[in-house]
């Protein structure tokens, strides 16, 4: 076991490797992504954490080479390979799901067209067969009367089904890594719960790698082994889940952890929320971006961006002061 | 569907009824038609009996009930000026008033569209800023004074192209250049617009992400989406192509409904100028009934209430 886990790790190249990612703004010197690293292997699935305009998002769409209008990759590298099927050409497929279900659907298409068409691509298949597939798929992800679901339209489903539809759709790909950018942000609770679940279930069935975004650390925690806590277009800390929950070592993620509020009845410390607000990326503040609002600051944050350092085991963590475990 | 439709025609019934009203009134109590045909030296008998002749004595809700109950007859009276029937004089000016401005609408479809599409999908490129530097250009000049200066160049200066009448196929070319580069630089404005706010949408995002290629997501996923807004902008312009012929058939001389409007309304020739209002309505009340259609074919959020 220690031994094939060594071979994979000096041997085998990792699923996906991210090396010193940079997203910028052409012409204008605003960094989006400012060094972004990590890594991720089959099966695994890293979170994503941070407050809003961190780079969580940007990070996944420079993966799935989606960048929106007027953003470029500037430096670093997005490397895939494929493991599972070698002797297969080509790079592995990578399927994303996104926050808001129902406008990421075209609205002038029905959900069989959706599926189907996806299914034709990928996979191949026509006719008949695509339809068959189709509603395997809409029974898997939990969508019932599958049959006359295929011709209806987004705007015909709530929220939560149109998540189900798209996870569907990106399961007609076969991907090796799924990208969910924030999938339960925009659903009710119970639908929430619904949609992890079935992410979970899936994520066992097929093997698939997972990078799930959320600035919600429950879903993080449910969902993640790995977790990386970013700010400002930089990853600050990386952690499995349990260590960076049991012994976060950034000030901003400890930060983060205290703002949860607890529904544990032992529990009555209010949540404590974060002073100020995230800095602009065209004034982002000298040294480490977080100091202005942390209350381990010293001098010494002020000059440098501190570099990541190793705090625990698979834990690192780019501040001077860390917080004690 | 066909419940949407009927409701729709009805609606289109109300307005048109209710335009033949006002305008009939309207144009009653605005003016004395009898001394607007006449010349100026005519005696008080003479206004007398015109008024006696054409019915003009009566009061206005009697002259209305006439021109309603005939007009249901297909009886559209005669016209003040030559006594010839106005169903003829303005069905005779039909063929000629279509012929322009369809071609024209046609034209500027497929001029306008496509140079819209270029403009969107090739955002901040110089074809993008060509084309809507053409389009604000086109779209700023006067539709009449865009035809006078092709007039001057083609006509006068050149002396390439006919400047008035309709006899030849070298005559439709000046009044449809002038009336189609009009339109087509707000269609192209419109299109460029529409089409990069819906390749600005979430789903085109997603389709993207899913590797489709552009071709194909420009085709299948943006201007099916686009094509919604589109519709109201093309029945605006399909709409103002008649009063675009009021304007541009004088310039060139083209003997249809506009330039026929304008004579009649100028003379003071009420039956003919009432007939072609009705005309115009009926044919603004067709788009607005096509448009709507239209939205309930291209959108499936109408298409199922």
């Amino acid at each position: 076991m220690e031994d094939a886990h060594r071979f994979r790790e000096e041997d085998m190249p990792r699923l996906l490797t991210v090396q010193d990612l940079v997203v910028e703004m052409p012409g204008r010197n605003i960094k989006i992504l400012n060094g972004v690293s990590f890594s991720l292997d089959t099966g695994q699935t890293l979170g994503l954490v941070g407050e809003s305009g961190c780079g969580k998002s940007m990070t996944c769409y420079a993966i799935g080479n989606m960048l929106p209008h007027g953003l470029a990759q500037t430096g670093g590298s997005v490397d895939l390979s494929s493991n599972a099927t070698p002797s297969k050409a080509g790079k592995p497929k990578i399927s994303m799901i996104f926050q808001d279900p129902t406008s990421s659907l075209n609205p002038v298409h029905t959900i069989g067209y959706y599926l189907e068409s996806a299914l034709h691509r990928h996979q191949g298949l026509k006719g008949s067969d695509a339809r068959m597939e189709a509603m395997r798929l809409l029974e898997r992800v939990g969508i019932d009367r599958v049959k006359s679901r295929l011709r209806s339209y987004p705007h015909q489903f709530s929220g939560g089904m149109n998540q189900r539809v798209m996870i569907a759709h990106a399961l007609a790909a076969k991907p090796e890594l799924l990208i969910a950018d924030e999938p339960t942000t925009a659903l009710d609770v119970t639908m929430q719960a619904q949609i992890l679940h079935l992410l979970e279930e899936l994520k066992a069935e097929t093997g698939m790698a997972l990078i799930i975004v959320s600035h919600d650390l429950g879903v993080i925690a449910r969902l993640a082994d790995e977790a990386a806590v970013m700010y400002c277009g930089k990853i600050v800390e990386t952690a499995p889940v349990e260590d960076l929950l049991a012994r976060p070592a950034h000030p901003y993620a400890r930060a983060l952890i205290d703002c949860m509020p607890s529904i544990d009845a032992s529990d009555l410390e209010p949540p404590v929320p974060i002073p100020g607000s995230v800095p602009l990326l065209d004034c982002l503040p000298h040294g480490c971006y977080f100091h202005p609002r942390c209350s381990r600051a010293s001098s010494q944050c002020t000059a440098q961006f501190p570099s990541s350092a190793i705090v625990g085991p698979a834990h690192q963590a780019a501040c001077y002061h860390p917080v004690a475990a | 569907m066909g419940a949407f439709i009927l409701s729709r025609l009805f609606r289109a019934l109300v307005v048109l009824v209710s335009t033949v009203t006002v305008v009939f009134i309207v144009l009653r109590i605005s003016g004395d038609a009898a001394q607007q045909m006449l010349p100026d030296t005519a005696s008080p008998e003479a206004l007398t009996a015109f008024r006696a002749k054409w019915g003009l004595d009566r009061s206005i809700f009697e002259q209305y009930l006439i021109y309603v109950s005939n007009a249901l007859q297909g009886d559209f009276g005669t016209s003040y000026a030559d006594g010839r029937e106005v169903f003829v004089i303005v069905s005779e000016r039909i063929p000629k008033t279509l012929l322009l401005t369809v071609s024209a609408f046609i034209l500027s479809i497929a001029l306008g569209i496509p140079a819209g599409i270029l403009a969107a999908v090739r955002r901040e490129s110089p074809v993008d800023k060509g084309v809507m530097a053409g389009a604000v250009l086109g779209y700023s000049v006067p539709n009449f004074l865009l035809g006078l200066v092709f007039v001057f160049v083609f006509a006068v200066w050149l002396r390439i192209l006919p400047s008035s009448g309709s006899s030849t196929w070298s005559h439709m070319i000046l009044p449809v250049a002038t009336f189609a580069l009009f339109n087509a630089a707000g269609i192209a404005r419109f299109m460029r617009s529409t089409l990069i706010d819906v390749l600005g949408q979430p789903y085109i995002s997603a389709a993207r992400a899913d590797g489709i290629p552009n071709w194909e997501i420009i085709l299948f996923h943006a201007l099916p989406n686009a094509a919604i807004p589109m519709i109201t902008t093309l029945g605006f312009t399909a709409g103002g192509l008649l009063g675009g012929a009021v304007l541009i058939e004088p310039v060139f001389a083209w003997p249809g409904l506009g330039s026929g409007f304008v004579a009649a309304t100028s003379s003071g020739d009420l039956a003919v100028v009432q007939a072609m209002i009705l005309l115009f309505t009926a044919f603004m009340v067709t788009i607005n009934l096509t448009v709507d259609v239209l939205y309930a074919v291209l959108n499936p959020k109408i298409r199922m209430q």
